[in-house]
């Protein structure tokens, strides 16, 4: 892992190549809107350049510019003022509707037998949409990106516990919402 | 389904996570051999982060990466 003593600009060059996919991409996912995502990234790298000093190394390059998109993201979705709620809005304790979710019948085997590759990932980006963006936060970097809960923690400012609150429920969404397409028997 | 469901459903997180202990892993490795609809919750939650793996992630645009270039000059 790069350190803080690299030279800023060299090191977010090599940021840019190593991990630019992933940023838009996570971008993307959050504002729904190729061009706030472009922003989001760009803002991001410029706050990055300018901010260096606050850079400790305590945690990834990769992981430190992804708080930074989450943050430009939030922001430009606030400015939009079309999605709600964000982060400070969502409970963070599991309750009746996640429990009522969790019973939502299990999936006919395997999806990829149901619909063919294409398809279940139309599908599944449908449903992402659906979700609420902290929810969508936390789903893309944990199931889409591999980051471990401890990193998506640090991304989004959150405790690991509440992370995984926020994966579960995410999960039992996406479950719920893509139960149509790999529809199953009752359990 | 029974009572104990609903809280194996919210551990099931941890679980994949790692972040239970060898004898709660065994109990709830136990109750999702036994459990057809936690079984079931569980299959998904692999299935899905399947799912998420194999799709395809955009790639940034070209124009976008010249703007952070240029930015970073």
């Amino acid at each position: 892992m790069a350190g803080p003593s690299e030279e800023p600009r060299a090191l977010l060059y090599r940021a840019l190549d190593e991990h630019g996919d992933r940023l838009y991409a996570f971008a993307l996912r959050m504002t729904r809107d190729p061009d706030l995502a472009a922003d989001a990234v760009q803002e991001a790298f410029t706050t990055a350049l300018r901010k260096f000093d606050t850079f400790r190394g305590e945690s990834s390059v990769a992981t430190w510019l992804h708080r930074i998109v989450y943050s430009k993201a939030v922001d430009l979705i606030r400015q939009r003022g079309k999605e709600i709620p964000l982060p400070a809005d969502e409970e963070a304790v599991l309750g009746p509707e996640d429990d009522r979710l969790a019973r939502t019948p299990a999936w006919a085997r395997p999806p990829d037998e149901i619909l063919q590759g294409r398809q279940a990932r139309e599908a599944l980006e449908a449903a992402m949409k659906q979700l609420t963006p902290l929810q969508r936060a936390v789903f893309t970097l944990r199931e889409v990106d591999g980051m471990s809960t401890e990193e998506v923690a640090s991304v989004l400012g959150l405790e690991p516990g509440t992370v995984r609150v926020h994966l579960h429920r995410g999960r039992l969404r996406l479950r719920a919402l893509l139960s149509e397409h790999f529809k199953g028997v009752p359990s | 389904m029974t009572g104990d469901c609903g809280e194996l459903g919210r551990r099931l997180t941890e679980l994949r996570d790692g972040a239970l202990g060898e004898s709660d892993c065994a109990a709830i490795e136990k109750h999702l051999a036994e459990c057809a609809s936690c079984g079931g919750l569980h299959r998904d939650f692999e299935d899905l982060a399947r799912l998420c793996r194999e799709s395809e992630r955009p790639r940034m645009p070209l124009a976008v990466r010249l703007r952070i270039e240029q930015a970073l000059k």
